[in-house]
């Protein structure tokens, strides 16, 4: 074998020529010598991977150590894998608490980091539009409280229910001088308004001012609202409501609403209906219930007016620090009021063009405080707070604007004089209880100690006694009437003794008696016989006429009288066929014997008596 | 390579960590999601903030800083604004206001933008930490540019490099357009003082009300072209403990007669009322205004421009009527309680002699201090 033979198989071996494979030994492009080829055996084998020349030995005291690190890293590498796994599924053994330790050097560097200092706004962007729902325009809502924590339940509900986006509206209050427990449950409120778990109906940025003015004047209705007490009430309300806007107020509020915690209805959507009108301040009708004794509802909110010109005379003549109050009797200024222009059914979104303001619900575009228009806390144009907010908005070109059908309604809170009233009314009702009770007390009382038992007897024989009282007076009635009758049956002796006389002149006239010998035998007849009789007897007020149909009535009686007298002529000729019968029976006797049988007449007379 | 050729020979570390991937993958797949994302951040802190805290949220007073908001996982809600209480019956206004730690917002009405002032504002001595700052620029080209090189300057100055920025800074772009141009000559014209001065009294309020937070105890207005002034500015204004208190606005320039740099007023707002001039009042129509420095209106008040006196006591004070805006330390209780710079004539006056008498009438009183100066730029 040449070396360079076995060089050249060597090399040989790197290519797929596998002798087996063509089916012959030695076959294809390079022959191969036949030693080889046994040498290999049939099958050509190509394994380049352990091709000799490159393998590196197998056992070496390098390798063996490698084994020992690779079976300590292996291990290593599946207890990590583990761990990792179990941290992946288990967040409790996350190293937690380690990273802030380990990072606290790094982090407490980067701590300016985490601060932003500046700050830029656009004022163009925060206009105010009439859609601000829709452009996420943000309002800021103001409440001054004092000693509001009876209100406050109240107040909170009407917040949940704004339809406005929640996080669009920022709460700002400001608590000063309370001495209830505003402050705490205001607190409390607000935080669970804000943790509520539906996440819209957390509000926006919520600011709680406490700041003490020191004020003496008292809170309650009657001190609140007496005159005197007016201008330097409302000069400290005025400068509550400067704190708490100026501390309140953002570079990113379009809108302002004043809102006080005691209004007890009002719309869901009032930001919204008072937004739609596009005004730069804008106030809706304020009334308030009252029970139905004081007539159901009256105008609560006087501040909203429009200037008049007896106001303006009145206001030259004051001196530089007089306020004007409105709805007090001192200054009569003849102004239209907003409240008093109140239709119930008329459009909600009717406009009215005001000058002073009602300060329990004000929407304003936040240009008009940004432009400096608040709430004064000195005598401007002889006004101050609201009504001076609304005079110089005016004067800055602001329009002001009053919805009179748009009526939200405040809380009827009892002055002294109702209370007083009202209690006067508890004391009559109390006093009507007592009485009605007494009496049924009483009732009862009878009842209890009279005998119950020997009641039925006691019905029983009142009943027997009644009974008696009753057949007692049947039967004088009865008597009473056999003596009529008898009288009666007595005159008409005397008449048919007459007519016996006059039977052979005239047979019509017994006709007439007959008539009425029968009355008590037909009651329908009863009523009409008398007429019938005074109809023929008016009628035929001549003896000597016929008992037939009169042939005519006086000329001189009138209509009616003609009328009745035929009535009664017809009346009477029914009669007459009706019974026939009876006239006829009545007659027999007269013409048979020709004078009157008084036994007949007395037993027809007394047949119908036992009858009835 | 002998750990990896052994790991691809002994394949049951390889099962072990399929078999893992596999559980995690089925319980990324399976697993309940909604336990996972969603960190209610139902709770609502109640916090109370103090002059110089740090808001926790973007929704609080511009003239605190606030932490930058983490960054929200999908579908996360961002964290509920907390309940902030602010204890307004402890925030003071002393003559020790750095001892008592009393925070101040330094306005500024900006129009054009002086490096020299940037420095100057740098260089005052009171605590950074307790000044917050304020401006305002009208729209339109030039409010650009000034607002570009404020921000460049804010940028190096506030950087969380800085140890010694100021706590916070708020920029309002104006939303009218400057009525008038801002021209030196023009701008000083009688017939366009009334117009220009509204716009500016509505720029100033609109800055203050927006700007003034619960916790500040001072506000300084000082205009963007003062240039200098002593760096104790803030504490000498506030030791004297008053409502309103101005110094002396002078101006720089070079004096051709004596050939060497002089100085002359500048600022001539800052005043006392005459009889005269009560009387020119009097016969003006409601919306006429008095303006001071001009011919044809001689109201023969008494400027305190020209009571100063250089070698004399800088701490003397004087009682004002009106003052001037270029440099004005108030307490904040007098813009609180609703003193503003009136943008239509209040008593015939406007804007900051107006502001003087709005105050007045609100029971707080001016002071002038003839004997302190502040420099006005010279164009």
């Amino acid at each position: 074998m040449l070396p360079l033979h076995a060089a050249e198989t060597e090399k040989m071996n790197r290519h797929g020529y596998g002798g087996g494979a063509n089916g012959h030994a030695g076959g294809g492009a390079y022959p191969l010598s036949p030693t080889f080829v046994e040498s290999r055996g049939r099958t050509f084998n190509i394994r380049p991977d352990k091709y000799e020349k490159y393998a590196r030995p197998t056992h070496t005291s390098l390798e063996a150590e490698g084994g020992e690190i690779g079976a300590l890293t292996r291990r290593l590498t599946a207890l990590a894998a583990i761990l990792l796994l179990l941290m992946i599924f288990l967040p409790s053994i996350r190293p937690t608490t380690l990273i802030p330790a380990l990072s606290l050097g790094l982090f407490s560097a980067g701590e300016a980091f985490q601060i932003e200092t500046v700050r830029y706004y656009d004022l163009a962007n925060v206009a105010g539009t009439s859609r601000g729902w829709e452009r996420e325009e943000r309002i800021l809502l103001c409440a001054p409280l004092r000693d509001a924590a009876p209100h406050l339940p109240m107040f909170f509900s009407h917040l949940r229910n704004l339809t406005y986006p929640h996080n669009l509206i920022d709460l700002a209050f400001l608590v000063g001088d309370s001495k209830d427990n505003t402050l705490s449950l205001l607190s409390d409120l607000l935080q669970d308004l804000q943790a509520h778990e539906d996440p819209k109906a957390a509000f926006g940025e919520i600011s709680i001012m406490e700041k003490d003015f020191g004020q003496t004047v008292n809170q309650d209705v009657e001190s609140r609202h007496g005159f005197a007490a007016q201008a330097s009430r409302r000069k400290s309300m005025a400068q509550a409501r400067n704190w708490l806007l100026s501390a309140a107020m953002r570079p990113t509020h379009s809108w302002v609403y004043w809102r006080d915690v005691d209004v007890e209805t009002a719309p869901f959507t009032i930001l919204e209906d008072l937004m739609r009108h596009n005004k730069d301040i804008i106030v809706p009708n304020v009334w308030r219930p009252l029970p139905d004794w004081l007539g159901g509802e009256q105008p609560y909110d006087l501040n909203s007016w429009q200037e008049s010109e007896t106001a303006l005379a009145l206001a030259d003549t004051l001196d530089e620090d007089a306020v004007i109050v409105e709805g007090y009797a001192e200054y009569a200024t003849w102004r239209p009021h907003l409240a008093y222009l109140r239709d119930p059914y008329g459009d909600p979104d009717m406009e009215m063009e005001i000058d002073g303001v009602g300060g329990v619900s004000i929407l304003a575009k936040a240009k008009v405080f940004r432009s400096g228009v608040h709430f004064p806390a000195f005598s401007f144009e002889k006004h101050a707070e609201t009504e001076g907010f609304g005079k110089m908005a005016k004067r800055m070109g602001y329009s002001v604007v009053g919805l009179p059908h748009y009526t939200i309604w405040h809380l009827y809170e009892p002055s002294v004089d109702d209370i007083r009233h009202m209690e006067e009314m508890e004391q009559e009702r109390k006093a009507r209880e007592a009485e009605e009770r007494e009496r049924r007390e009483r009732e009862e009382k009878i009842g209890r100690v009279f005998d119950v038992e020997g009641r039925e007897q006691w019905e029983r024989d009142r009943k027997a006694v009644e009974e008696a009282q009753k057949a007692e007076k049947e039967r004088e009635k009865a008597e009473e009437k056999a003596e009529v009758m008898r009288a009666e049956a007595e005159k008409r002796k005397g008449e048919a003794a007459e007519g016996a006389a006059a039977a052979k002149a005239k047979a019509g006239d017994t006709k007439d008696v007959s008539n009425s010998d029968s009355d008590p035998t037909n009651g329908d007849n009863q009523a009409k016989e008398p007429k019938a009789n005074e109809g023929s007897t008016s009628s035929s007020s001549n003896p000597g006429s016929s008992p037939s149909p009169s042939p005519s009535p006086s000329p001189s009686s009138s209509s009616s009288t003609i009328k009745a007298a035929s009535e009664s002529e017809n009346q009477l000729a029914d009669l007459a066929q009706k019974e026939e019968g009876s006239v006829a029976h009545v007659e027999r006797p007269a013409t048979e014997s020709g004078g009157v049988r008084l036994d007949e007449l007395e037993h027809d007379m007394r047949g119908p008596v036992g009858a009835g | 390579m002998a750990v990896a050729r052994s790991l691809r020979r002994n394949t049951t570390i390889t099962y072990v960590l399929a078999g893992g991937l596999c559980i995690f993958f089925l319980y990324f797949f399976f697993g309940d999601t909604s336990q996972i994302p969603s960190l209610p951040n139902y709770a609502a802190p109640k916090q109370l903030l103090k002059s110089k805290d740090a808001a926790s949220n973007p929704l609080s007073p511009p003239s605190l800083p606030f932490r930058k908001p983490a960054k929200l996982a999908e579908g996360e809600a961002p964290p509920r604004p907390p309940v902030v209480h602010y204890h307004m019956n402890n925030v003071t206004t002393t003559s020790d206001p750095v001892g008592n730690r009393e925070s101040i917002l330094i306005l500024t009405p900006l129009a054009r933008f002086y490096g020299e002032y940037w420095d100057n504002l740098c260089k005052l001595s009171y605590p950074h930490d307790l000044i917050s700052l304020g401006f305002i620029i009208p729209k339109g080209r030039e409010g650009n540019l000034a607002t570009q090189q404020l921000q460049e300057r804010i940028q190096v100055t506030q950087a969380p490099t800085n140890k010694n920025r100021f706590a916070s800074i708020t920029i309002l772009r104006q939303d009218e357009e400057p009525s008038v141009l801002q021209d030196e000559k023009e701008r000083h014209a009688l017939s366009a003082q009334k117009e220009r001065r509204a716009a500016m009294s509505r720029a100033r309020n609109a800055l203050l009300f927006t700007t003034l937070g619960p916790t500040t105890s001072w506000v300084l207005w000082l205009d963007s072209d003062v240039v200098e002034t002593p760096t104790s500015l803030i504490q000498d204004l506030a030791s004297h403990d008053k409502p309103l208190v101005v110094p002396n606005c002078f101006q720089r320039y070079y004096n051709k007669d004596k050939e060497a740099m002089d100085v002359r007023p500048y600022d001539f707002n800052s005043l006392i009322d005459s009889p005269t001039a009560r009387g020119l009042a009097d016969k003006m129509g409601p919306d006429e205004i008095l303006l001071e420095g001009y011919a044809e209106m001689a109201t023969y008040r008494s400027l305190m421009a020209y009571m100063a006196d250089a070698s004399g006591d800088a701490r003397r004070e004087i009682a004002l009527d009106g003052v001037g805006g270029t440099a004005l330390l108030v307490k904040a209780d007098v813009h609180r309680d609703g003193a503003m710079f009136p943008p239509f004539p209040f008593y015939h006056l406007i804007e900051t002699e107006g502001f003087a008498k709005m105050a007045q009438r609100l029971g707080w009183h001016a002071t002038g201090l003839p004997n302190y100066f502040v420099y006005h730029y010279n164009e």
